[in-house]
Parts: C-alpha cells; sequence; structure tokens
C-alpha cells in the first residue's frame, strides 16, 4: 500500500544577508526530514520552539518552498504541481492555524470566513444552498448558526478556533494540518477543541498531522509521534506506549511535569539550552547538553535508523 | 510554623466594577502557595494586590486584609510599600523580556537592587551580584555580568530576573508565571531552581500559574481562582486527591495524561465569563454539571479553615 503521504529527505535552508560585521550564514531550519502517514492516522510532531515544527506543516502543504527533498500526497509529487493544479489541490489539504486571531480577516463576518475557502476554489453556491453550507458547517463545530452574522471580535478565543476549523473543513479535506491549534486557549477550551477534534475525525475519517510543543497532549492525541530537535526528526515513535529510546525524548518526558502531586519528577540538571541553528557543526545537534554524548556524537551526524516495529532514532548510543 | 502572608476577604475595584473578591489564604515560611486559574480569573490582579500596585491600573482595595509577617498592608502609604517591595517581596514577572532594561548590561541592573534596599556600596553590590548568579548555576557569572539581556537565551533572563527579585534577601517571592514564556526543558529547570532556592534559603512564594501541572509539581498549598474569586483552598494533595469544589474536579479533567493511561479529557461547556457579566450567585454555576436551583440565587460561602474550604453549596458531596 502506497501512503497517503510520503514525505522524503525534506530540507528548507534559510541564508541571512551578509551582515555588517560577517559573512552570510546559513541554517536548516528543517533537515533532511523522511516519514510516511497512513490514511485515516493522527501523527503528532512535538519538539520546542526552533526545532523547525511549523516549517516542516508549512512544506508539505507548500507554503513555502522546500530547498529539496520531496512530497507526495496521495500519489502526486507536489512539487511538480503548477500553481493551478496546487490550488485545486489545496482543496483536499487543509489547515488549521495557532493563533485564531489572526486567522481570520477581522472585516469578515464568521459566514464570510467559513465561505472563503468556496470563494478560493471558484465555488458559486446558490443563496439557499449557502445558507445551509452555513449553519451545516457552524453545527458540525459545535457553534451557534446564529453567530454566522458575527464578527471575529465578538468571539472568545475558542470560538474563533472552531471556526478556523470550519473553515479547514468546508471544503472536504482528506488531510489537515493542525499547528497547535490549542497553544493560545486556557486548558477548559483546549479541552473542548481537542474532543471536537477526536469526533470529526472519527465521523469524517481525516488523517491528522498534529503539531504541538506539548508531549502529553500529543501522547493523548496521537497514534504515532515524531520528536524534533533542530530541524531534524531524532526519534519517530511508532505508538504513543513505546518507550522512548533517544536522550532528548526522555529529556522531554522528564521534564514534562503530571498533574499528580504523587508523580512528582526529580529534575535532573541538564546542560545548558537549544543552541543557535545558525552553521551547526557536524555531529549530534543534541550533543552539546546530552549526558551520553561521546567523541563520536561530536563528529558524526546519527542518521533516523529503524529500529524494528516501525521504531526510528537517531543516536549513536539510544537507550 | 509561623505565617508570613495572609489574605483574608479581599476584594479589589477598578472603577465601578469588582473584579476580585473573596479571596483567602495563608502562607506559612517556607512554604510555596500555588494560585491557579484560567484567564480572568483574578490571580495577577491578587499578586498586584499584595504587592500594592494596584493604583498603577486605577484599582483600589474595597475589603479585606492582606498581613505580611504581622502587618496589615492594605493602609500602607507608598513610600513604605516601595521599601517592601524588591526589599522584603521580590517579584519574579512572566516575561523576563520586560523586566530588564534592554539597554543596560544585566549585573549592574541586579546591583542597583541591593545598593537601594541594603545601601551596599558599588563594588560591594558587585560581588554580591556575582556570587548571586553562581548560585543560581548561571556559568561564569563574572563574564555573563557584563552582558546585554538580548545576548542571552530565555532561561538565562530568567536566572537575571530571579537575581533581581533575591538580591535584597526577600522573605517572600511572589512568581507571575515565571515559566510560562519557556520550552518545557527550561520550564523544569526554573522550576527545579525556585524550589531549590525556597529550601535553602528558607523563603516563602506565592507561585501565580494557569497550569495545574507545575501546581503539583511544586507547591504546597493551593487556591484555586474562577472568575474573580477562590473557589477552592487546600494542600496540594487534597485538591488533586480529593477536589471538593466541581470547577477544581473539572479543571484537572482537562489535563492531558498522555504519559499515565489514557482517560478521555473532559473539557468544560461554555467559557469564562467576563467581569461586566459575572452571573449572581455561584459564577461557575451556568457551567457547573452539578448546578441546582440555589446556585443561581445564592453566592456560596467561602471561609477558609485550617484544612482548607471550598466555595460550593455541596462542597462535602461531590463525587
Amino acid at each position: 500500500m502506497s501512503a497517503f503521504l510520503d514525505v522524503s529527505s525534506l530540507s528548507k535552508r534559510y541564508t541571512s544577508k551578509r551582515g555588517l560585521f560577517g559573512a552570510a550564514r546559513s541554517m536548516y531550519a528543517v533537515n533532511d526530514v523522511s516519514f510516511q502517514m497512513t490514511k485515516g492516522r493522527v501523527v503528532g510532531v512535538v519538539g520546542e520552539s526552533g526545532c523547525g515544527k511549523s516549517t516542516l506543516a508549512r512544506l508539505i502543504l507548500r507554503l513555502i518552498e522546500p530547498s529539496s527533498g520531496t512530497v507526495r500526497f496521495d500519489g502526486l509529487d507536489l512539487l511538480k504541481q503548477r500553481p493551478r493544479e496546487m490550488r485545486r489541490l489545496r482543496a483536499r489539504m487543509q489547515m488549521v492555524f495557532q493563533d485564531p486571531y489572526s486567522a481570520i480577516d477581522p472585516r469578515y463576518t464568521v459566514a464570510d470566513a467559513v465561505m472563503e475557502p468556496f470563494q478560493i476554489q471558484g465555488v458559486r453556491l446558490s443563496s439557499a444552498a449557502r445558507s445551509d453550507m452555513i449553519s451545516g458547517l457552524l453545527t458540525m463545530v459545535g457553534l451557534n448558526p446564529g453567530t454566522a452574522s458575527s464578527y471575529p471580535h465578538q468571539l472568545s478565543g475558542g470560538q474563533k478556533q472552531r471556526i478556523g476549523i470550519a473553515r479547514a473543513l468546508a471544503l472536504k479535506p482528506a488531510l489537515l494540518v493542525l499547528d497547535e491549534p490549542t497553544a493560545s486557549l486556557d486548558v477548559s477550551i483546549q479541552a473542548q477543541i481537542v474532543g471536537l477534534l477526536e469526533r470529526l475525525q472519527a465521523e469524517m475519517g481525516l488523517t491528522y498531522l498534529f503539531i504541538s510543543h506539548d508531549l502529553a497532549l500529543v501522547k493523548y492525541f496521537c497514534d504515532e509521534v515524531l520528536v524534533m530537535y533542530l530541524g531534524r526528526v531524532v526519534e519517530a515513535l511508532p505508538d504513543t506506549d513505546a518507550p522512548a529510546r533517544h536522550p532528548y525524548t526522555r529529556t522531554l518526558l522528564d521534564s514534562t511535569f503530571q498533574p499528580d502531586p504523587k508523580l512528582r519528577r526529580r529534575i535532573e540538571p541538564l546542560a545548558g539550552e537549544v543552541p543557535s541553528p545558525f552553521d551547526l557543526g557536524p555531529g549530534c545537534a543534541f550533543a552539546t547538553r546530552c549526558p551520553r554524548a561521546s567523541e563520536r556524537c561530536r563528529v558524526e551526524t546519527p542518521l533516523l535508523a529503524a529500529s524494528g516495529g516501525g521504531h526510528a532514532v537517531a543516536c549513536h548510543h539510544p537507550d | 510554623m509561623s505565617t508570613i502572608l495572609k489574605v483574608e476577604g479581599l476584594r479589589v475595584a477598578i472603577g465601578a466594577l469588582t473584579p476580585l473578591s473573596s479571596v483567602s489564604f495563608s502562607l506559612e515560611k517556607g512554604e510555596t502557595l500555588g494560585l491557579v486559574g484560567e484567564s480572568g480569573s483574578g490571580k495577577s490582579l491578587t499578586a498586584m494586590a499584595i504587592m500594592g500596585l494596584l493604583p498603577l491600573i486605577g484599582g483600589r482595595i474595597t475589603g479585606g486584609s492582606v498581613v505580611f509577617d504581622g502587618s496589615d498592608l492594605t493602609a500602607l502609604p507608598e513610600p513604605a510599600y516601595r521599601k517592601l517591595r524588591g526589599g522584603r517581596i521580590g517579584l519574579i514577572a512572566q516575561n523576563p523580556m520586560t523586566s530588564l532594561d534592554p539597554l543596560k548590561k544585566v549585573g549592574p541592573q541586579i546591583d542597583v537592587v541591593a545598593r537601594l534596599h541594603l545601601g551596599l556600596d558599588r563594588s560591594a553590590a558587585r560581588d554580591r551580584t556575582v556570587e548571586l548568579l553562581g548560585e543560581l548555576r548561571i556559568p561564569e557569572p563574572a563574564s555573563i555580568y557584563h552582558l546585554y539581556p538580548h545576548q542571552l537565551s530565555g532561561g538565562m533572563k530568567q536566572r537575571i530576573v530571579i537575581a533581581m527579585a533575591l538580591a535584597a534577601d526577600p522573605d517572600l517571592l511572589i512568581a507571575d508565571e515565571p515559566t510560562t514564556a519557556l520550552d518545557v526543558t527550561v520550564q523544569a529547570q526554573i522550576i527545579r531552581l525556585l524550589s531549590d532556592l525556597i529550601r535553602d534559603r528558607g523563603l516563602s512564594m506565592v507561585l501565580i500559574t494557569h497550569d495545574m501541572s507545575v501546581v503539583a509539581q511544586a507547591c504546597d498549598k493551593v487556591v484555586v481562582m474562577y472568575a474573580g474569586t477562590a473557589v477552592e483552598y487546600g494542600t496540594v494533595a487534597a485538591i488533586f486527591d480529593d477536589p471538593r469544589h466541581p470547577y477544581t474536579k473539572a479543571l484537572i479533567g482537562c489535563i492531558p495524561r498522555g504519559l499515565a493511561g489514557a482517560q478521555r479529557l473532559k473539557g468544560i461547556e461554555g467559557t469564562v465569563p467576563s467581569v461586566a457579566h459575572y452571573p449572581q450567585g455561584c459564577r461557575f454555576h451556568p457551567r457547573c454539571l452539578r448546578a441546582e436551583a440555589i446556585c443561581a440565587a445564592v453566592s456560596p460561602p467561602f471561609i477558609a479553615s485550617h484544612d482548607g474550604a471550598a466555595a460550593c453549596h455541596f462542597a462535602g458531596a461531590v463525587g
């Protein structure tokens, strides 16, 4: 069976202009990332700020152009599609953004916002069909159809995110890329939105790529997990119960507190913070902070290697 | 044990609105108390009231008392408050970027606190700062002293802000979302550092956070806030093992425990009311699954006892 989404050796390199005090510098926001997604699965991408997870999301939808690599969606090579074909394809692959405040045009009513995808795709609807569509979409995401005439500033953050989801689902896509869809919401609202996403996925058989910094949420919500660090996937977990083998994944787990005082963590001091992504030398990017780092880690970049059962880890000294 | 801070029936007005009422708790020496709630619950306002900063936002205390080490602060004149703030009470704010002057080196920004509050001369203050930076596990403190804020990482900047809060040797720390802007691995390090400081220096801390997992990790006692009032108060074990207020119970049910089994998340229907539209009776009743007629009519009393308390008509019967 061919993969629904097949990402292969995908990279995005940015180069800064020559500065006042030095030569141009370059960095890989996404570095040699490969993975496959099966239809109907929920794959999580987790990592700290600057790990490249949002860039990866945008590369997959071709909102930005990769420096190298390929993305195949349902057998089609996305990077070979012309703009018109790409636009048509985007009806089948949509994105929900982190900040529902800036994702919706403040001058649009809720009805305008959820109908915008039809306008972009050039779909004309009769006014009866249009109002049916609007109330159907709003009901689907748990909003009262009466909110159709409201403006974004009249809505709460949770309601706005529901609009963002309704708009992403308007054209009945197969793949939804969710970029931190709950990061700017309170936990009680986050739980509502996560519940909504679970229900929609079950009802419509959607495939989700779920980007998040929150490992506990990813482990709760996703079937499979990719852990990123400084542009690379360092570990791919085939299911959320698979024991972590990469020292960075283990550090993330150990740093994630539990909502239970009986499960307090002994926090081990971790050296330093994420280094600058500019001009990373050879070797493992985590070596500067890794308790297991050896000489080999400082000279030879570990590549993501399958370790059985769909598990893959990029480490010279995995657990 | 002796009480360092006792807040009773605190009530705050801004213009014609009363955004905060019925907040009571007491903090013993050496303890950490968590003030937890979602946006708009009044936790930061409580901190501002304790610090005497309400005039900055046009607010004033209209009821109750704030007793710090035996003396009531509600009637304290501004010059005396100025000695207290940064002196015996240290503040750690959420965003280290706005707490630091971007145009000044970080070391002298810490010096000025000790010079002002402890009357140290320039070189004594400087020696003290370098020693303090070392205590906060900042590598090469003597050279970090001479750097500007923009040359430091987020976690390092937050350590500088903690150093400023500690510079005058305070008895009480008020930390307002000290790790919210940080990545999880850095958050874990800062929480560990704060816990060590509380223990080693015999400090007390009010930790303001929206994150119940941080509370479970770091606090001895908890005040749960909702829509401008305290709804439950108790030890961290009681709050998590046997929550007596339906909001506390619901809030805990919103947190993904991805690491310890897949209990489905339960959101809380509806949204937090805004200060101009607080409902009659219990402010949580429109969202509460247990609500009965009395809840919409009578505001449940919140009386803090030694064992804690909950502001719910059915506090004894939440199951």
